[in-house]
């Protein structure tokens, strides 16, 4: 029979999960933070601001 | 309540995002000052255009200092008047209304872009740089002649400004 970490962990210990360090999810969010904050400064600064006859009015 | 302090990280991260979006529109809103189409022209008759004072004659015209306004109708399949010619280096109004039914009018390639509705008159206020050729389309469909609908919009120097219908008019 199969154990997950979950099923494994001690149900009531505080400090049990910090053994459990996802730093691949953390390396992906972060990557999908730089690909999110790099698009939008694209399509807003550059793309969008800097277009010709921003309408002021 | 426990969180594992990885959750704390892409947590902010998160906040961080949401007010990097808000804080950089506020900053197009303050700085570049973007502008949306506003609704506050009021109505009119799109039957009887030729009975309105701004577009019984679509024309260009000075309305201030270093300020132009353009009454443009568009009607299937065009835009009147063709080419819209403004002078360089000013800030110009554009009023646009429409005879029949729902066109677009976008100045291509930038953000001069509205709908136009027979009825409302859509305003937006630009400011042009060096003389430059733009091209004008409708962005609704319209018709059958809608992939035809183009026009132009011309920014000149001042001197040919002047000189031209557009001056004369002023």
């Amino acid at each position: 029979m199969s154990r997950t970490e979950t099923a494994g962990a001690p149900v009531d210990d505080a400090g049990g999960d910090e053994e459990f360090d996802p730093v691949g999810t953390l390396a992906l969010i972060a990557v999908y933070f730089a690909i999110l904050v790099i698009a939008w400064v694209y399509i807003y600064y550059i793309e969008f601001l800097g277009r010709d006859l921003v309408v002021v009015g | 309540m426990h969180i594992h302090a990885y959750e704390k990280i892409w947590l902010a991260f998160a906040i961080v995002l949401i007010l990097l979006l808000l804080g950089s529109v506020t900053y197009g809103a303050v700085g570049p000052g973007v502008a949306m189409v506003a609704d506050s022209e009021g109505q009119i008759d799109a039957t009887a255009l030729d009975e309105d004072e701004r577009f019984a004659e679509p024309r260009v015209e000075q309305v201030g200092e270093n300020h132009y306004a353009a009454y443009v109708v568009a009607y299937q399949f065009g835009f009147e008047p063709d080419p819209i010619v403004v002078p360089a280096n000013s800030r110009v109004t554009l009023h646009v209304t429409s005879r029949d039914v729902i066109h677009g009018f976008e100045v291509v390639g930038t953000n001069a872009n509205t709908m136009v509705v027979p009825g409302e008159v859509s305003e937006i206020t630009v400011e042009v740089g060096e003389p430059q050729e733009y091209g004008l389309l409708c962005n609704e469909y319209c018709g059958a002649g809608h992939h035809a609908m183009e026009g132009k919009l011309h920014v000149v120097p001042r001197e040919e400004f002047e000189s031209s219908d557009g001056g004369e008019s002023a």
